[in-house]
């Protein structure tokens, strides 16, 4: 029941605009792959282009080793026989069919005996926790309820790959919660290999083993989840992950090798970065730390705004041009435009070349292996 | 394709070849070779005046005052009926719109019974019974009754068009005028105006094309007076043997559409296609408050409805149980014309309605051209619409959008003109239709297309993509998709389609007068050449029957509507 994926610089042209620019991917069997990106960068299409349902322009796609799309070769093989199952973000469901029906539509097309096909529908609806709603039209169900009958139709057939494209967006939050890990459960229980589309961060981070940041048709950075949080390959995606924002702070690393950097009227420490250059510096908002007095290598900020929300505080502070924002886990009292002191956790920052984006490689593995320690829990305020 | 241009360019080819009988015409005529002789007779020949030029003239001059007239009272009702908070337009509504749905001539002969003139011939009409003397004779017939019953009949036309545009506009474009103090004539003038503009020149444009070529009215209405239009001296011409004269007018008729649709497309940069699909949407905003007018203006549009819709079936009707016309007493009514035996003393001794063969016959002959027609018409329609709403922006789809839409630009006598040019005699593979039931299939079909097409793309466009593709990926194949879920979801807007074809194909006269021989006599012709005969009695059962059966259609349309929209609304909530 497992298959690999493989995409092969797959480029999909839609008049002028280019959905897909020559994008190479490679699923692991099993995998639970999420697409993550802004709307408009081609998420659908790729889906769609694995699916059948759009033929690129140029590239290679195969799934279980069998090549079922290549441009050169003039290869495209019909959806049907691609043995991939999908939902959709509007669920697709026939109207005019009971949900049965709807379910067994596969199983009648692949010429199953009676029996079999209604056998296999119960059992997937005894599954999904929905027996009895079988006599029922998709219109006398709930959003939740259709939901999983577009999930019981992909489970019918039993394809070796799941294509979903944003299946819970049309959800209200709480519901899409629960269907979060009902979801992860079916991925675990079938060992499917799962592409799954969204452009819903959290869905990203918390079902994902591994996630493709997309942008304009490319991949951005594939990883996953704590890598694409803590180490993100560009200033894209360091931008596109993470709430609040990350902060962004342009600036230029001093020549005389102390190995700081400098941000309008202040400079802080920069392990590892090469001296006199222009950078991009990535910060989590976490890893700002803020103190009350005070202290060695700190930077005297205002504070600007003072947000809390449940179990942390996020803090916006400012000085000069420049603003900053800190997430704070700790009972800290603070005033509007009091002074707090901020210090940046040097081995959690990430340091970005000015003109390219990219990520700049730490010199010696020092604040790789200083982040890997800080994933592990360990931290100092 | 096929269809269409083929059909042009044989009509073309006729009108430069001397014809069969094309040798008392002029004694070098040799059938079959090319001359331009046609066409000098009908430019610069002697009477290239009273054979062209003056039909001409009259047709312009009726077209375009009936389209403007009906522009302007449909859109004006269409906008106390939509806009405002004028009582009662859930029943005007319907209303309005049956003399629309009533055969063309069902109008022209309640006005023959209204003002008919002895001095014509024949007996006085009410008119003149009631007021005792007769009616000015620019009111019995020529240009003036031509341009009224026009009128009468193609305002709903226009009515609805505007009313979908008027509709489907969002109030809170002319409330938020309103709040920035703007007078009432300044937001009609300013806002409603513009934004409906373009659906009202499209009202135009089609209306225009409808009354230019409009057979039955001003033949009824002009040919006692001599007073010829393009379509009626194009009916007489063919009746006469004289071929070529008659496609030549076809085509004058053609051209004239086809200049003023390319106008229009100029002046507004876009085809027609893109304006007529604007549907009610059904958004209903603030109405604009009529305060006081409120019940003159509902007075006003009722008296209108009544005039238009009530009053000349009613005439009809009456005038149905009398037993000699004209004569408005008791002692007069008679069920004979409806069900009576064959009388020598009465109609020339034919039966009533009811045991009268040749009526029969007729009806089922109607009845089985507009259902085989319909049948045939929304499901090459689905299918087209299919095509159009897949490949949307291949060019195939482009194409049959196109091709489809063609008909709209042929007045229906010109179109009939053409099919009788090329299928008179068996030509290649293809036998001699004239005469057959098949030709008048086909003619109906062809012709009612675009509205097929129009249905059927509406039907497919309001299946999402999703639900075919989620078949695809399963297996099912392009004949499995197409049976068990895209016929399914578009049933209703099919039927409510082919009973829109239905109605349509059952009124129909300019489309197949050309095209009928005794043996495929349908209900409108038979009721026409009672009209044409006097058997007015006859002739208007005949009407009432037909119009019965049309609104009884259109009736079922409309419940249909509902019931979808309800269906509709219940899948989305
Ligand atoms: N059928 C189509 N026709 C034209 N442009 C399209 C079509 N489908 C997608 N696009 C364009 O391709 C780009 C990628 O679209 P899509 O894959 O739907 O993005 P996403 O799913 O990430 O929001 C967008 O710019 C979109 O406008
Ligand atoms: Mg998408």
């Amino acid at each position: 029941m497992e298959a690999t994926i493989e995409i092969r610089d797959l480029t999909k042209r839609f008049g002028k605009v280019v959905a897909l620019d020559r994008l190479s991917l490679t699923v692991e069997p099993g995998e639970f792959l999420v697409l993550l990106g802004p709307s408009g960068c081609g998420k659908t299409t790729l889906l769609r282009s694995l699916a059948g349902l759009e033929t690129p322009d140029e590239g290679e796609i195969s799934i279980g080793g069998d090549v079922v799309f290549s441009a050169p070769r003039g290869i495209s093989v019909p959806p049907g026989d691609r043995r991939v199952g999908m939902v959709f973000q509007s669920y697709a469901l026939w109207p005019h069919m009971k949900v049965k029906d709807n379910i067994g539509f596969g199983l009648r097309v692949q010429k199953l005996p009676r029996q079999e096909v209604e056998a296999r529908v119960t059992t997937v609806l005894d599954d999904l926790a929905m027996g009895g709603l079988g006599e029922r039209y998709p219109s006398q169900l709930s959003g939740g309820q259709q939901q999983r009958v577009a999930l019981a139709r992909l489970l019918a057939t039993r394809p070796p790959v799941f294509l979903m494209d944003e299946p819970l967006s049309n959800l209200d939050a709480r519901l899409r919660m629960d269907m979060r890990s009902e979801l992860k459960r079916l991925h675990h229980d079938t060992g499917a290999t799962t592409v799954y589309v969204t452009h819903d961060q959290s869905e990203a981070m918390t079902m994902a083993s591994v996630v493709v940041v997309m942008n304009e048709g490319r991949i951005q950075q594939m990883a996953p989840p704590g890598q694409i949080y803590r180490q993100p390959a560009n200033v894209f995606v360091a931008g596109f992950i993470g709430m609040p924002r990350i902060n962004l702070l342009a600036a230029r690393t001093l020549g005389d090798g102390r190995a700081r950097f400098e941000v309008g009227d202040f400079t802080l420490p920069a392990p590892g970065a090469p001296p006199n250059a222009k950078v991009f510096v990535g910060a989590r908002p976490e890893d700002v730390m803020l103190s009350l007095e005070p202290a060695d290598d700190a930077v005297e900020f205002q504070v600007y705004a003072v947000l809390p929300a449940g179990p942390e505080t996020i803090v916006h502070i400012r000085r000069g041009e420049v603003t900053l924002v800190a997430r704070e886990t700790r009972q800290l009292e603070l005033k509007m435009d009091q002074s707090v002191w901020v210090g940046f956790d040097p081995a959690a920052i990430n340091i970005y070349d000015g003109a390219s984006g990219e990520l700049l490689p730490p010199e010696g593995g020092s604040r790789r292996e200083a982040a890997s320690r800080m994933a592990d829990g360990g931290r100092t305020g | 394709m096929y269809l269409v241009l083929v059909p042009l360019a044989q009509l073309i080819w006729r009108t430069v070849t001397w014809g069969e009988g094309d040798r008392r015409l002029s004694p070098a005529a040799v059938e079959g070779e090319v001359t331009g002789f046609h066409w000098m007779e009908a430019f610069s020949g002697p009477s290239s005046n009273a054979m062209l030029f003056e039909p001409l003239a009259n047709s312009l001059f009726t077209g375009l005052f009936a389209a403007v007239f009906a522009l302007l009272l449909g859109g004006v009702l269409a906008w106390v009926v939509t806009r405002t908070d004028m009582p009662g337009t859930s029943w005007l509504r319907p209303l309005l719109i049956v003399p629309y749905v009533v055969p063309s001539f069902a109008i022209a002969l309640a006005w023959e019974t209204l003002f008919k003139s002895p001095r014509i011939g024949g007996l006085p009409g009410l008119y003149e019974t009631v007021l005792g003397f007769g009616p000015p004779e620019w009111l019995s017939y020529g240009p003036t009754p031509i341009i009224i019953t026009m009128t009468i009949h193609y305002f709903p036309f226009a009515f609805l068009l505007i009313c979908g545009a008027l509709a489907s506009l969002d109030s809170q474009l002319e409330e938020s005028a309103e709040l920035l103090g703007a007078s009432r004539w300044t937001i009609l003038r300013k806002i409603t105006f513009p934004i409906v503009a373009p659906a009202f020149a499209a009202a135009a444009i089609l209306t225009f094309g409808k009354t230019i070529g409009t057979f039955a009215l001003p033949f009824l209405l002009g040919q006692p007076v001599q007073y010829a239009t393009l379509a009626t001296r194009l009916f007489s011409t063919l009746n006469q043997g004289l071929d070529a004269l008659g496609y030549i007018l076809a085509l004058v008729l053609i051209a004239i559409t086809a200049l003023a649709v390319y106008a229009s497309s100029r002046v507004l940069g876009g085809n027609l296609n893109r304006f007529e699909t604007i549907g009610g949407k059904g958004f209903k905003g603030q109405l604009t408050r009529l305060r006081n007018w409120r019940w003159p203006i509902f007075g006003a549009t009722a008296a209108v409805a009544l005039a238009v819709a009530v009053f000349p079936l009613l005439l009809l009707g009456y005038q149905t149980l009398m037993l000699v016309d004209g004569f408005y007493g008791f002692d007069n009514l008679t069920l004979h014309y409806w069900i009576g035996e064959s009388d020598p003393e009465l109609a020339e001794g034919e039966p009533g309605l009811v045991r009268n063969d040749v009526i029969l016959g007729a009806t089922w002959i109607t009845l089985k051209l507009a259902f085989i027609s319909a049948a045939i018409c929304s499901v090459v329609g689905l299918i087209i619409g299919y095509i159009v709403v897949r490949d949307r922006g291949g060019w195939i789809a482009k194409l049959l959008d196109q091709i489809s839409f063609a008909p709209f630009l042929f007045p229906a006598i010109a179109f009939a003109a053409m099919y009788l040019s090329l299928f008179a005699e068996a030509r290649g593979p293809i036998p001699a239709l004239y005469g057959t039931f098949t030709l008048l299939v086909l003619i109906s079909v062809v012709n009612r297309l675009p509205y097929g097409v129009r249905t059927g793309t509406a039907a497919v466009a309001q299946i999402g993509r999703e639900l075919e593709e989620a078949a695809e990926i399963q297996g099912a194949s392009w004949m499995r998709r197409f049976r068990q879920i895209v016929l399914p979801l578009a049933t209703s807007g099919l039927v409510a389609g082919m009973l829109v074809s239905f109605v349509g194909v059952m009124r129909e006269l300019s489309l197949i007068i050309l095209l009928i021989t005794p043996s495929t006599r349908v209900l409108m012709t038979v009721g026409f050449r009672y009209a044409e005969e006097d058997q007015v009695q006859l002739g208007n059962a005949l009407i009432l029957l037909v119009t019965v059966l049309t609104l009884a259609g259109q009736y079922l349309v409309w419940r249909l509507g509902k019931g979808r929209l309800a269906r509709l609304r219940e899948r989305s909530g």
